[in-house]
């Protein structure tokens, strides 16, 4: 029987039930769709990685003979060492003006290799004697190629034409980015190919030369061990990069995917049970004083407080047990179109959704245990009551002067109305204080969502209008003269402006910290490459030292002043040091500026540019294009729509979490709102319903309701501003990587639409309480004594 | 004899107040007989009820229930106490209002050890037509009956109740209390039914007058009336 006048009671309050079981269901979905997402993409992840062999250590040289590679096979704790051509090259479709590429890699086609092995997914194997590749299927794709099919390239500065034999996918290229520089792999413009070593040569002519090193370790061996040992044999030949597996692009990024998620999946369903049981407990504790009388009843015919108190508890239980079912078993559903998703961000073959119920055993026993946590709470005070004492009406809450009374000018300020709402505030110090967290919350998760909202545009703003000006870049294959190169471009028609830059990949130390990175050497009468300071104002380069962004700059524990060493296989010299100048705000990538003259002579090769940026009237721009577009002295070309379309695709990744996350916003800063200011009528039906009899209007009685939330909303819109800037700052520095940086910013209109959509709410809910009140039935309120 | 009571003396803490209730009383109640506690309101003789009841504890003196030391009882025992022995009737019906008659009935039942049908006893005070109402559905006479066949169906040893005309008028009140008199003359079970109504006492076997906390004196009656036959 108790069971049903549980459910009678539960549907009584339908709608602020409800809402308790919308958060704590939202809470276990992402609860159980992230987690059941993360372990399928981990799955997948190990499983290609290991069935494929990915390799331990990864080097980048200049050209290394293969009878060296034979000897470096050998040192000890190298299991097996490879030596493979990686080599960038330009795809030439006719008609598109876009550059597009294909990374050559040479794969060995040979019987029994375990490392870095290729998928071949569909279509026939390589052939040593023929001009064939093997392609990624994303390429394939979104370029609408078929196997068959020929791909014209320029090798070597010839154009040849690449046959499609086969599309396949390598653990190591997951999420294919042609640089750290770019922010998403975009499948259209990039690809991945793969092809013996003999065709590799015969394209790029037989002098080409080995220039990556892949390898794995022998058991007992760590990676320190083989880099110490590979690094000095490998100087020779020109070592550009030495790195392990964890700094892997693809791997690195997929790792970090992966704890994001795993993140995201354990700590924001808390936030949001967390708010569901405080609702729970807020609500049960108003339904047992209103029936305080039948607790009274029920125990005077002998029911136990313990049987009392685990009716009580059922209220909670069913909620939490239904939020549980209906969030679990929506977020196992959402995890396969989750898993989809990520299919297509990250090309492991064996990624699939998985039906499992571990997760789901597991949000239900987490929805439970916040739901009878709230329930043991909510209830422990009422089952103390002896029996008599429940029969009587309650005591009235000690009516006491308050302090706030003190300040006269503030208390005669107020109403009657507004004196009644301020006493209540104090009296209800638990549910005040609930309702202004309640609030707070609400208020940071609409602030924090406008702050990612507004931010990347900033980010695109200030990278497009203060940071790169020029209309296109041009990154040339190899350093050219800079006198000579820009005379030549300034000879362009409609050309406005040519600055050349000099890019030097270089390792900087500083003690055992050491990063690798791109020395950016620009001119100093730059304007078309800005270096802003954290002002926003334009930093001169010194002559001497070298500008680093401020992620480089905290990787090497470096200050202003530090002092650099600089190591690089374009140096002539073993390594040079330089001191810091300044360190700079970049929210994406990790470079290091310096003058372009300082590098140069740093360098001691002459004046030289790798790429160059150019400004040209609007319709010269498609003329240049051309005109470059098959030179073999230009690597790539870039031009700023390409640019732009690249952040508008990262904003609507990153716009589909911010929308998710403003509807979770919205749902749960309504339902605390809603079902406190549900709560707080129902406890002073009689008092309000007092207040009309003696002639006030609804909307007078629901002022005193009103004033009170519009105070604490207050008091919680400005406790919510230090909360959402400490909330940015955890989500900057948990999203921060490498590639980019979430600048953190004070951002007033963030807080503006909070207040706003805070406001919003409460407004809403109030018009729900003041319909209530205008349904008053006076008589009744009055003679009810629950 | 049923229950017994000596010195007993309540006080309790109301709000920002201390109310002395009962002082110092003296009290015998014997097996199926029907005792009207009468008094003044304020004059103790509910905080006597709930003692009687064990629904609270006395703050000093002795209360037995058979052998049974109520006063030395902890939570437990006055939980199985009031579960087994005693059934009660309030003056506002306290029914729940989520529940229907026959649920509400049951629920009393469900958690007695020898309940008689709850279908049966709702019949027996006719109500039965109106099983499946609920409380809001009934009137006031109606939702005391129920509240009565709450009471008997859980077969307790007496029955406690607290005005349960008060809140009738004349002639619903008058069918309540036949239906508490049908109890004690026809099962010889005690019945305890506390007032301020004069007229009722008549109908008692004996009439305890209640007065600041205080009995103030016992009158027996040779011949009590009917209930059809008092009159207020």
């Amino acid at each position: 029987m108790l069971w049903r006048k549980m459910v009678r009671d539960v549907l009584e309050s339908k709608a602020a039930y409800l809402a308790c079981l919308v958060v704590i269901s939202i809470g276990l979905m992402v609860y159980t769709s992230l987690n059941l997402t993360a372990d399928n993409l981990w799955q997948a992840k190990e499983n290609f990685y290991r069935e494929y062999g990915f390799p331990d250590g990864f080097a980048t040289v200049k050209g290394i003979p293969e009878a060296e590679i034979r000897r470096l096979a050998a040192l000890p704790g190298i299991d097996q060492l490879e030596g493979r051509i990686v080599q960038d090259v330009r795809v030439i479709f006719p008609g598109r003006e876009e550059s597009t590429f294909l990374r050559l890699v040479t794969v060995g086609t040979g019987q029994g290799k375990t490392m870095s092995k290729v998928k071949l997914l569909a279509g026939l194997p390589l052939d040593p004697h023929q001009p064939g590749i093997w392609v990624d299927p994303q390429f394939l794709a979104a370029n609408e190629l078929k196997i068959g099919e020929e791909i014209p390239v320029i090798v070597g500065g010839r154009k040849v034409f690449l046959e499609i034999r086969g599309q396949a996918q390598s653990p190591e290229f997951v999420y294919p980015m042609r640089n750290a520089q770019d922010l998403f792999p975009d499948p259209r413009s990039f690809g991945i190919a793969y092809l013996p070593l003999p065709v590799m040569r015969s394209l790029a002519g037989e002098g080409a030369q080995i220039n990556q090193l892949i390898f794995q370790l022998k058991p007992g061996f760590s990676y320190q061990d083989v880099e110490s040992w590979l690094e000095p044999r490998l100087e020779r030949f020109g070592l550009l990069a030495l790195y392990p597996a964890k700094d892997q692009v693809s791997n690195f990024i997929l790792n970090q995917e992966l704890s994001s998620t795993e993140a995201t999946a354990n700590t924001m369903p808390l936030l949001f049970l967390a708010v569901g049981a405080v609702i729970l407990y807020i609500l049960l504790k108003r339904i047992i004083e209103q029936q305080r009388g039948q607790i009274g009843t029920l125990r005077s015919f002998g029911y136990s407080s313990r049987e009392v108190q685990a009716h009580y508890l059922s209220y909670p239980l069913i909620i939490g047990l239904a939020g549980g079912l209906l969030g679990s078993l929506s977020g196992l559903w959402l995890s396969f179109p989750m898993t989809a998703m990520y299919q297509a961000f990250f090309h492991l073959p064996g990624l699939q959704g998985n039906f499992s119920l571990d997760y789901v055993l597991l949000a239900l026993l987490l929805s439970v245990g916040f739901a009878l946590l709230a329930g043991y709470f909510g209830s422990r005070q009422a089952m103390l009551l002896s029996p008599a004492e429940a029969m009587r009406p309650p005591a009235p809450p000690s009516g006491r002067h308050i302090s706030l009374e003190r300040w006269h000018w503030f208390w005669r300020s107020l109403t009657v109305q507004g004196k009644m709402a301020t006493r209540n505030l104090f009296r209800h110090r638990q549910r005040s204080f609930f309702t202004f967290v309640g609030i707070t919350f609400c208020f940071s998760m609409i602030a924090v969502t406008g702050y990612f909202n507004n931010i990347i545009s900033v980010m695109i703003f200030d990278q497009m209008t203060k940071v790169q000006t020029h209309d296109i870049k041009i990154t040339f294959a190899a350093p050219l003269s800079a006198t000579g190169t820009r005379r030549e471009l300034l000879k362009l028609p409609g050309i406005k402006r040519v600055e050349t830059l000099l890019e030097a990949p270089a390792t900087l130390k500083h003690g055992w910290r050491e990063r690798e990175t791109v020395i950016i050497g620009l001119g100093r009468d730059a304007e078309l490459f800005n270096l802003l300071g954290e002002d926003g104002r334009r930093v001169l380069l010194p002559e001497r030292g070298l500008i680093l962004s401020s992620q480089l700059a905290e990787a090497l524990g470096a200050k202003e002043g530090t002092i650099i060493t600089l190591e690089s296989a374009l140096l002539r010299g073993d390594s040079i040091s330089l001191p810091v100048y300044t360190i700079i705000p970049q929210y994406m990538g990790i470079n290091a500026y310096m003058d372009k003259e300082a590098l140069s002579r740093v360098l001691g090769q002459g004046e030289l540019a790798t790429s160059a940026l150019l400004v040209a009237e609007e319709k010269a721009l498609p003329l240049i294009t051309e005109k470059y577009r098959e030179a073999s002295q230009v690597a790539t070309m870039e031009n700023r729509s390409q640019l732009l379309e690249n952040f508008n695709e990262m904003m609507a990744t990153y716009g589909f979490t911010i929308w998710i996350l403003a509807v979770f916003a919205f749902i749960t800063g309504f339902a605390v709102i809603y079902s406190f200011s549900i709560v707080a009528l129902a406890e002073r039906k009689r008092e309000l319903a007092s207040l009309r009899v003696l002639g006030m209007t609804p909307g007078e009685v629901l002022q005193i309701l009103t004033f009170e939330q519009w105070l604490l909303a207050l008091a919680a819109m400005l406790a919510g501003i230090p909360l959402t800037l400490q909330l940015i700052s955890l989500m900057a520095q948990a999203m921060g990587s490498d590639l980019f940086t979430l600048p953190l910013i004070f951002e007033p209109n963030s807080f503006v639409i909070a207040a706003v959509g805070t406001a919003c709410f409460i407004l809403l809910a109030q018009w729900t309480l003041l319909r209530q009140i205008r349904r008053f039935s006076l008589v009744e309120a009055l003679k009810e004594r629950d | 004899m049923i229950l017994t009571g000596r010195k007993l003396s309540k006080s309790y803490q109301l709000g920002e107040v201390r109310v002395q209730a009962l002082r110092d009383v003296d009290i015998q109640i014997y097996q199926g007989e029907l005792v009207v506690v009468l008094g003044p309101s304020g004059s103790g003789k509910s905080t006597l009820l709930n003692m009687l009841g064990g629904m609270d504890k006395v703050s000093s003196g002795e209360l037995f229930y058979r052998q049974q030391p109520l006063h030395a009882m902890d939570e437990k025992g006055l939980t199985r106490y009031r579960r087994e022995a005693v059934g009660f009737i309030f003056q506002f019906y306290n029914l729940m209002p989520n529940l229907t008659a026959w649920e509400n009935v049951h629920l009393a039942t469900e958690i007695a050890a020898k309940p008689l049908s709850a279908k049966d006893v709702l019949i027996d005070v006719g109500l039965g037509e109106r099983l499946e109402h609920f409380p809001a559905q009934l009137s006031g006479g109606e939702q005391q009956r129920v509240a009565v066949a709450r009471a008997v169906a859980k077969n307790p040893e007496f029955l406690l109740c607290d005005e349960p005309t008060g809140a009738l008028d004349f002639e619903t009140g008058i069918q309540v209390l036949k239906l508490l008199r049908k109890f004690s003359r026809e099962q010889k079970r005690t019945v305890v039914l506390i007032t301020h109504n004069a007229g009722i006492a008549d109908m008692a076997d004996r009439v305890l007058y209640m007065r600041d906390g205080r009995l103030d004196r016992i009158r027996s009656n040779e011949n009590p009336l009917a209930p059809e036959e008092v009159s207020w």
